[in-house]
């Protein structure tokens, strides 16, 4: 009996050993959750050409993705929005900061609230929702319910366009909001269960139950599409980012190329956002 | 000798580790201390860009959130163990008891969605709220996830209190109550709340659960009783910003100020429970 139990720990060890030496290159890309859909959906397909790298790919958020970089505890990081000069300053000259996609951020409200009429604001009708002025859509002629204005954390990188774009600046102060979700993920799932919520998400996570209303630009109502965000028009877009040390090796080099090849671009386009080449 | 040799050693890593962790707190929470003062425990205002870190609306709902899983579990945990291990037949006693480990194994995140799923919604149509995300929703929460401790414990407990106790008990002719208040639960009751102090602490350190359904909103209970509103706890606070908190700077070091004051409040309630 003993012989056995031995043999079998000895051959778990080697059979770990084995795997081990020959488990090849693994990669570590971290940060926004905008980003995360292109960069998992590339890790998949890269890894069937390239079964010898592994790459595990984390939320987080952009400002996570950011700290990766400047703290060396990614190989990859993701971000949806441009770095702070703080941040700059820690990652000048060290990182390489590469737009893989461009993306809106969309102004989503409950379907309840589209289907009662809400389908456009301006930028300073919703600012004011998010500065506490407006608190039922009934005053912007929706149904009436009070409002459930959801902010983000403050690092994220949706947060910032949002912010910068609707109320002047990333860091503003939102005193409306209700609540305060994480990932796109936690916010789609609030916004979908809600009757009367209000958020930003990425364009590519709308769906029939989270709907992106228009943005008023000069008397006319611009939706978040892809067509424009190419124009230009849509008052709320951003360039979507990975960011990859200058240090980097050549596998993570290799696949940030793949991002940006016509099959990493395909990637982008069947997840809803818009290619860079 | 060489056996009190290793107990000692082993007696002295636990000690090294429990010393060690309030003293790195204490060292990565210096900065802050030194840059916002003392003053920012009572801060009602929480914008790391601004650099305002006020501590008061986590703390407050810190310990709202943990009143309420206490007012729930404690009552609710100790009266199911005195009916499972007294009242009820011993194969169901036993029953009871492997439902309450299974409820004590299962990981944070799962409770979380549980509440994000279940309770929220619940909350939201009962209270007509906005979400359910509020501090009431962390406390049931919470309850929930202490339930099992509090309750295996005081089994225990119970079940050891000896024969002869209560056969001393029956033969002063006691009837069932006078019994047990005045020789199960006397002698049962160090058991049970070394039971109430452990369950404590895995309320005050829960993290998951509590970030998805507290709101993590920066506000005070208006007026303070207001359990109904969103709200903050220190745990869901470094849950949610530590990620983005460069390491060294005054950010982290504030919510290592936060994990300090964390460690504080479990230390003083389990002070003064001791008594």
């Amino acid at each position: 009996m003993p012989n056995e139990r031995y043999f079998s720990v000895v051959f778990t060890i080697f059979f770990l050993a084995w795997t081990q030496a020959y488990a090849g290159e693994s990669l570590h890309a971290a940060g926004s959750t905008t980003v995360m859909p292109i960069v998992s959906d590339a890790a998949t397909a890269y890894h069937k050409a390239h079964p010898d790298i592994t790459i595990t790919v984390s939320g987080g958020g952009s400002g996570v993705g950011i700290a990766s970089m400047i703290q060396a505890t990614a190989q990859i990081g993701m971000a949806s929005r441009n770095t702070t000069p703080e941040e700059q300053a820690k990652l000048d000259g060290k990182v390489d900061n590469i737009v893989i996609a461009r993306d809106a951020v969309a102004v989503v409200v409950s379907k309840a609230v589209y289907l009662g009429g809400v389908t456009h604001l301006s930028l300073a009708q919703i600012a004011d929702i998010y500065r506490g002025k407006t608190n039922n859509w009934k005053q912007l002629g929706g149904p009436n319910s009070k409002i459930l204005a959801i902010d983000k954390e403050a690092s994220r990188g949706t947060r910032h366009v949002f912010a910068e774009a609707v109320l002047g600046n990333a860091h503003a102060r939102a005193p409306g909001a209700s609540l305060i979700a994480g990932s796109n993920n936690e916010e789609q799932a609030i916004v979908a269960r809600s009757n009367q919520a209000i958020g930003m998400l990425s364009n590519a996570w709308l769906n029939d139950r989270v709907r992106g209303i228009a943005v008023d630009v000069d008397g006319r109502g611009i939706r978040p599409t892809i067509a424009h965000i190419r124009d230009g028009s849509y008052p709320i877009s951003r360039g979507l980012h990975v960011l990859l040390p200058k240090n980097a090796s050549p596998a993570a080099r290799d696949f940030v190329d793949f991002l940006l090849s016509a099959k990493g671009q395909a990637i982008v386009k069947k997840i809803g956002y818009l290619p860079v080449r | 000798m060489l056996l009190k040799f290793s107990l000692y050693a082993c007696a002295l890593l636990v000690l090294v580790s429990a010393l060690s962790v309030p003293v790195f707190l204490l060292h990565a929470s210096m900065p802050f201390w030194q840059a916002a003062g003392i003053s920012s425990i009572w801060g009602r205002e929480w914008y790391p860009y601004e650099h305002l870190y006020g501590l008061l609306p986590a703390i407050t709902g810190t310990l709202w959130s943990i009143f309420i899983a206490l007012l729930i579990a404690i009552p609710c945990g100790i009266c199911a163990a005195i009916t499972a291990s007294e009242l009820l037949p011993r194969h169901l006693a036993e029953k009871a008891r492997i439902g309450m480990e299974v409820l004590a194994g299962i990981p944070s995140i799962v409770y979380g969605l549980i509440g994000l799923w279940v309770l929220l919604p619940f909350l939201q149509a009962v209270f007509d709220m906005l979400t359910g995300h509020s501090l009431l929703a962390a406390g049931l929460m919470l309850s929930l996830m202490i339930l099992p401790t509090i309750m295996l414990m005081s089994m225990d407990a119970l079940q050891q209190v000896t024969r002869e106790q209560r056969e001393a008990g029956q033969s002063l002719g006691l009837d069932w109550s006078t019994q047990l208040t005045r020789v199960l639960m006397p002698q049962a009751w160090p058991g049970m709340r070394s039971g109430i102090l452990l369950a404590l602490g895995r309320a005050l350190g829960e993290t998951m659960a509590v970030m998805l359904v507290v709101g993590s909103l920066d506000r005070l209970p208006q007026p303070f009783y207001n359990i109904l509103q969103p709200a903050q706890t220190l745990t869901s606070r470094i849950g949610r910003e530590i990620g983005e908190a460069a390491f060294g700077s005054i950010h982290f070091s504030a919510l290592m100020a936060a994990g300090l004051m964390l460690a504080m409040m479990g230390l003083t309630i389990s002070l003064l429970g001791k008594r």
